[in-house]
């Protein structure tokens, strides 16, 4: 694992090729194109502490409305607590690049996001993710920098569980909100060359989210590596590995494995 | 008579300020991957008037063919490259004229022509535009402190544009 993570890093800096921001588990500060409209399908499969794996399948719909606002609808499924995939929730992203200041070969842009998200699966652990797990919103700000061909890009949010329903209730003994802060690096390693629109592109990305819990000062810190192949500059494939580091909260299914697969139908609005 | 005589001149005014753009070449900034520039592409290409656009990934690089007819100015390209999420950091402009005189500062049609000694223009040439947002923000902050002569160049008004004769 050593040995990889620092040919992963190795690459990540040393690469001569231009820098990349589509991230697999953040958002950069940019958005979609104006009209576009972005189909989005992930799956993670999470090993649980009795080592069974957690399915959650959550597609995406996403809008660039106009250069400055974009939205998301997502909903959750997961085979947790059944047999089959059972629907458990949903939730609308929203994201507002407020500036940018782009220049030939860099950029530097910030953005705020906000989530909201209703949820109705047990509560099971004490980390809080709205994206999946519970009822709540989040709120957060979002910088995006492309230095020496290297995108990084970093993020800080407020995040607030309430009840899934009725029948499962947010335990009153824990924390029920939480800060999110993430930083993320990503690299084109292929082609080194451009050619045509059609080439498939190769990109790394290393990422790092955190969590500390407000109310009693837990904390969690994962690494997810990724590999991303976009294909004809329009579809992407992502597969990444979600590692804990560290944590002191109770969590059900913090390792596991991500496919996301997207693409993006352009100018479909005006 | 005279009512012809006006309707030529509009004719040849409407001539100078749009017709004759053939080409274009922007250069694009904040680029990171051929996702982005497939956007711009597709931008670019949804514009009425448009023959076909070529690209170059690796300098960002988008060169525009015009139809013969069209009533396209420069902002028209560069609202398409902000609403595909990036901005200009260099348009440059093929224009065909005819024993057009020029001088420096001079305004023929929506352009004002710059830093350029009085000629006769004959034949296709390049211009680049260095309005504010056809430029880096970098860039303009300097061609501001050079170009104060230009009281128009400052106005920032979206519908002219001060070009530079570079070929």
């Amino acid at each position: 694992m050593r040995v990889f993570f620092f040919l992963f890093v190795t690459l990540l800096i040393h690469s001569q090729t231009k820098g990349q921001e589509l991230f697999v588990m953040t958002e950069p500060a940019s958005n979609m194109p104006t009209g576009s409209i972005g189909i989005r399908l992930m799956n993670s499969f999470m090993f649980n502490k009795s080592n069974n794996l957690n399915y959650h399948l959550m597609p995406e719909i996403m809008w660039g409305i106009n250069q400055k606002w974009m939205v998301h609808f997502q909903s959750f499924q997961s085979n947790r607590t059944t047999k089959g995939l059972n629907i458990e929730g949903g939730s609308l992203y929203a994201k507002y690049r407020f500036y940018s200041n782009d220049d030939i070969h860099k950029h530097f842009r910030l953005a705020t996001y906000g989530r909201v998200s209703i949820n109705r699966a047990d509560i099971h652990q004490e980390e809080i993710e709205t994206m999946g797990h519970n009822s709540g919103g989040e709120l957060g700000i979002v910088a995006t920098q492309l230095v020496n061909k290297l995108a990084i890009s970093t993020s800080v949010s407020y995040e607030k569980a309430i009840d899934n329903t009725s029948i499962n209730k947010f335990p009153e003994t824990q924390s029920n909100n939480a800060t999110n802060y993430t930083l993320s690096f990503g690299r084109l390693m292929f082609p080194r060359v451009y050619k045509n629109l059609k080439q498939t592109n190769i990109n790394l990305m290393l990422e790092f989210l955190g969590q500390t819990l407000n109310q009693n000062g837990k904390s969690n810190l994962d690494v997810v590596p990724s590999i991303q192949f976009i294909i004809r500059s329009r579809a992407r494939i992502d597969f990444a590995y979600r590692k804990e580091l560290y944590s002191n909260m109770l969590r059900t299914a913090s390792n596991g494995f991500l496919i996301k697969f997207e693409y993006t139908f352009f100018n479909v609005t005006k | 008579m005279k009512r012809i005589l006006f309707f030529m001149c509009t004719v040849l005014l409407i001539n100078t300020a749009y017709a004759q753009i053939k080409k274009i070449d922007i250069v694009a900034t904040g680029l990171t991957c051929s996702m982005c520039s497939n956007a711009i592409y597709k931008q670019l290409q949804s514009i009425n008037g448009v023959d076909k656009v070529e690209i170059d990934l690796n300098k960002n690089l988008f060169t525009v063919i015009l139809k013969n007819e069209h009533n396209l100015s420069p902002k028209d390209f560069k609202d398409k490259v902000e609403k595909a999420g990036f901005f200009i950091g260099s348009m440059v402009l093929y224009i065909d004229y005819s024993n057009l005189l020029i001088d420096d500062g001079k305004q023929e049609g929506i352009y004002f022509f710059i830093d350029t000694k009085q000629q006769t223009l004959n034949g296709e040439k390049q211009f680049r535009v260095l309005d504010k947002g056809y430029v880096t923000a970098k860039e303009f902050k300097k061609l501001l402190k050079s170009y104060t002569k230009y009281a128009s160049y400052a106005t920032n008004n979206e519908n002219d544009f001060h070009i530079k004769l570079i070929q």
